[in-house]
């Protein structure tokens, strides 16, 4: 394909580093255990979908002599086989054990990274007792020498349990049935969610439900469907929260009510599937994050240097390699699924896509000179 | 119990010596004879004694198969053939054939004269063991016996790489070697047919990898390039294989284009020597599509690439070279290294595996000071990059390949089992059919149901016609008959061979001894049978040809004889023969007699 050839040159200056990979099936999840691997899970319906384990190429993780490690392939060290549709996926820190939430079915799956062999098995479920249809429960893990589990579909079902005990030990205790899209594990008493609507919160687990949040929907809620992420450290504001028509919000969590900013992105509006928005921000750089979710590209911006107002706002860098390696060309363009950014290097970032690609980029800050 | 048996050979679990046995159909073959490279002593060979203890292993082997040239697959071939001792058949393709010698050779004078090993084989070595060698074309079936044959199919991987089907009856194993499912630029993807094979045999060192796309090593490959030669370097690309230095020469020639680029790019000679050997095995080797696309322009006609002359080693400014030998260790590539290796805008670019001891070994490892001849020191301030572009099937290409063929059962070696068990789940349970993978020197054993083609005759089949009910296609019949099998059919099937003996009871009169009976007998048939062997034996008893008379005194009456005639199935005509000629009586006997 032509287009594919040029923007492969085209990306000689644009990138650093730059690898694609084709999954035995698309994946909705990519969670790092350490910095060296991640893994993918599908999402069919009606199909044995694979858990993988994988392992970043050799390359990636030296830091001298990079040159002489001529693999670039992932390996996959583990898997194992499911036969829901998986749509989040969380590992426990410092343990072999994952939990995995989809559909059907609303239920917790616990899985177990054997250690003698490369299977990931699954061992036990943890029952979510919200009947609900088509809405899967979202997931966060409370790491300690007891980790617990946090998950929700609605604010009302939100509840922490004992991943051993399956005791539960926490829980929201209100009946609003606001529907969530994120749960965020902040620290050890801490954790933030983000409804669709827009409406977010900051709850302390120690106290009766009573989080910091904002009490009305940001504007330009107009029926678009919200998605939002607490940065870990670093200046400014450090809520950002995106909607499916675009808009971009900067919030400080001592005053939810109101935005830092608001841009609108410059990206294809609506969203063709809002439950695939993403914003992250970047851990190695100080006021970087990126976007996904409204066709095949990846966004990064610099919050820096967004203006104060709703105006004419630029990326500071588009990830398009999705859109023209895709070689399946039939039907419809991939769409980006999700995105995530390497935990120690800087400027790298990992992309999947509806098509079953992975790519691993380094994007060049084409405003420092080098 | 009819069954394939297959060994992997070698010691430990160690990937890099590829050598298997299969047992087939009563047939013995030995897919591939690899050396391992990581080792300078004896277990760098395969454990060959496993083979057979006693026994040559010319009579134990029917064939020998090679799969491609990478010694890996070929290095011990010709320790094999020429020191351990074997004369029977190797098979390979035409291009194995021509370029195996070569990388022997090569790989030789390295072990010998650089790392000075003793008791190496030699080239008069080489040279022997490619006599024997019987060369193969794709999709051709070859008949190495009146039972075994063999079928190659195209690989991809290297040039002249093969797949090959080993059939004996209907019972057959395909055994892979290297391959890939992804095209290469000039190499194109492994092919093969619903071939249906009771067992398929693939390599899985690279099963558990999931492969970085061509276009990103392409890419990486130019970055590396461009940015050398932006900065005023120089750029140096050791080769061995033709294709893969056309490849990345038009992958060049595409850039520059774009890119406008002015860096001269040069083609050493020692390459454009072997050109048109090459290009010609490459020719009849490939298929319709890709002479079309990447062969059918010559080897020269590029804009921007020109034939190298030594001199300009020494010229300033950028410039990109392909120079062989592709391990550094000797002729022009190890020239213009010497040249270039102290600068830090340089590079060179290794686009794979060295053998340990050359050059090209040793700056892979890291090493920055090399000694060289003068006990001169080289010190390596050139940016070294190792790029790897031959490409092996991953677990996707591995499930593709099995989905072509359709095996009944999967086999693979050079994995670690304990690694692969998530693999093993993903073929079982994708087409339902058994995944075995055993460790080197651990025997497989697959039980097989093999099919016999069974004829019977026309009267046979009219008898049971006559009795009445005609032939219901949905209900089966039993037939009552005699199985008659010939040699191959009962080994296969492990069954021992029945002898058929008839015996036959000829009265005679005569009131004398057995033994005298006996006599009289072998005198008579003697004198008639000038044309048989007729015996006397001390027992008493006569033999004509293998058919065996004995007297014996009939019960009841002492005046009668009785002759047993015996005989087997084989010996039918004769046997009536005598019986009838026996009824007939003796000849009176000579007076005088007692």
């Amino acid at each position: 394909m032509e287009s594919a050839e040029d923007w492969l040159v085209e990306s000689l200056r644009l990138y650093q580093d730059f690898h694609a990979f084709d999954l035995p099936g698309a994946t909705r999840v990519l969670e790092w255990i350490g910095d060296k691997g991640v893994f993918v899970a599908g999402y069919e319906k009606l199909k044995k979908n694979e858990i993988l384990h994988l392992t970043l190429p050799p390359r990636l993780s030296v830091k001298e002599n990079q040159g002489l490690f001529p693999e670039r392939d992932f390996k996959v060290c583990h898997g194992g086989f499911s036969d829901r549709s998986i749509f989040d996926l969380k590992h426990v820190p410092d343990t072999r054990l994952l939990v995995t939430s989809g559909l059907p079915g609303c239920y917790l799956q616990v899985w177990q990274i054997a250690e003698d062999s490369d299977v990931i098995e699954a061992v036990r479920t943890i029952a979510v007792h919200e009947k609900e249809g088509s809405l899967w429960p979202r997931i966060a893990i409370f790491s300690s020498v007891a980790p617990g589990v946090l998950h929700g579909a609605r604010l009302s079902g939100l509840k922490v349990v004992d991943l051993e005990s399956q005791k539960v030990t926490y829980t929201s205790g209100v009946s609003d049935s606001e529907e969530l899209s994120s749960l965020q594990v902040l620290d050890a008493d801490t954790f933030a969610f983000c409804c669709t609507s827009g409406r977010l919160g900051l709850v302390d687990t120690r106290q009766k439900w009573a989080p910091a949040e904002n009490v009305s929907p940001s504007p330009g809620a107009g029926g678009g469907r919200w998605c939002a992420e607490v940065r870990g450290q670093g200046p400014g504001p450090s809520i950002a929260s995106l909607c499916s028509d675009g808009l971009l919000c900067l919030l400080d969590p001592r005053d939810l009510c109101h935005p830092v900013r608001s841009v609108r992105c410059p990206v294809s509006t609506p969203s063709p599937d809002p439950e695939l928005l993403r914003v992250t921000w970047a851990p190695g750089l100080d006021s970087c994050l990126a976007i996904s979710g409204f066709d095949g590209t990846v966004q990064v911006y610099d919050v820096t240097s967004l203006d104060g107002m709703e105006g004419h706002v630029e990326p500071l860098f588009t990830h398009r390699g999705h859109v023209f390696l895709d070689d399946h060309g039939t039907g419809a363009a991939p769409l980006v699924t999700t995105h995530t950014w390497h935990p120690r290097k800087p400027r790298t970032l990992l992309s999947a896509a509806s098509d079953a690609s992975v790519h691993v980029w380094d994007w060049v800050d084409l405003r420092v000179s080098r | 119990m009819p069954e394939i048996r297959v060994t992997p050979l070698g010691a430990g679990q160690d990937v890099g010596r590829s050598c298997i046995l299969v047992s087939i159909g009563g047939k013995n073959v030995m897919l591939d004879c690899g050396m391992h490279m990581g080792y300078n002593d004896d277990r760098r060979f395969p454990d060959f004694s496993y083979i057979t203890r006693n026994g040559r292993l010319t009579d134990f082997l029917d064939c020998v198969i090679i799969s491609h040239f990478h010694l890996d697959h070929c290095g011990a071939l010709p320790y094999f053939s020429e020191m351990v001792g074997y004369d029977g058949p190797i098979y390979m393709t035409h291009p194995t054939q021509a370029i195996c010698p070569i990388l022997l050779e090569d790989y030789r004078k390295i072990a010998v004269d650089k790392k000075g090993e003793a008791n190496f084989f030699t080239s008069q070595m080489i040279k022997d063991c490619m006599k024997k060698v019987v060369a193969v074309r794709l999709h051709q079936t070859v008949q190495v016996d009146e039972e075994l044959q063999i079928k190659a199919y195209y690989a991809g991987h290297v040039l002249g790489a093969a797949m090959f089907q080993i059939k004996v009856g209907s019972e057959s194993v395909v055994y892979t070697g290297d391959y890939n499912m992804t095209p290469d630029r000039h190499l194109g993807a492994a092919w093969i047919d619903k071939c249906r094979p009771n067992l398929l045999i693939t390599e899985s060192t690279y099963a558990t990898t999931i492969r970085d796309s061509k276009r990103c090593r392409e890419r990486d490959f130019l970055k590396k390039v461009h940015e050398t030669v932006e900065r005023g370097g120089k750029v140096l690309i050791p080769v061995f294989a033709l294709g893969r230095a056309q490849e990345l020469c038009i992958l060049l020639e595409t850039f520059w284009e774009r890119m406008n680029l002015k860096a001269p790019i040069y083609f050493s000679t020692g390459l454009t020597e072997k050109a048109n050997h090459y290009y010609k095995l490459f020719i009849t080797w490939t298929n319709q599509k890709i002479r079309k696309t990447f062969v059918q322009r010559n080897m020269f006609e590029f804009k921007h690439i020109k034939a190298f002359d030594r001199a300009f080693a020494d010229n300033p400014g950028p410039m990109v070279v392909f120079a062989t030998p592709g391990m550094l260790h000797a002729g022009q590539s190890l020239q213009i290294f010497r040249k270039w290796a102290g600068n830090e805008k340089n590079m060179v670019i290794m686009p794979g595996y060295c053998v340990q001891g050359t050059v090209g070994h040793k700056i892979l490892s890291g090493q920055r000071k090399l000694e060289m001849e003068g006990r001169q020191v080289l010190e390596i301030r050139m940016q070294v990059e190792y790029m790897s572009f031959s490409a092996h099937a991953d677990a996707k290409g591995i499930m593709q390949l099995v989905g072509q063929a359709e095996p009944e059962s999967v086999l693979l070696v050079h994995g670690e089992a304990k690694k692969m068990e998530f693999l093993k789940q993903k073929i079982e349970q994708e087409f339902r059919v058994s995944c075995y993978m055993p460790a080197n020197g651990e025997t497989v054993t697959l039980p097989t149901s093999p099919s016999i083609p069974v004829g019977i005759s026309l009267g046979l089949l009219k008898r049971e016609m006559a009795q009445g009910l005609l032939p219901d296609a949905k209900k089966p019949r039993l037939l009552h008959g005699t199985l008659i099998m010939k040699d191959s059919a009962l080994k296969e099937l492990g069954l021992a061979e029945h002898q058929l003996r008839f015996t036959c009871r000829v009265h005679l009169h005569d009131s004398r001894k057995e033994q005298e009976t006996a006599a009289r007998v072998y005198s008579h048939l003697k004198s008639l049978l000038k044309d048989h062997c007729v015996q006397h034996l001390p027992d008493g008893s006569v033999t004509v040809e293998s058919i065996l008379i004995q007297a014996a005194a009939h019960s009841e009456d002492p005046g009668t004889k009785v002759l047993l005639v015996s005989w087997t199935y084989q010996d039918e005509e004769l046997g009536s023969y005598l019986t009838s000629l026996l009824k007939k009586g003796l000849p009176p006997a000579p007076s005088g007699g007692s």
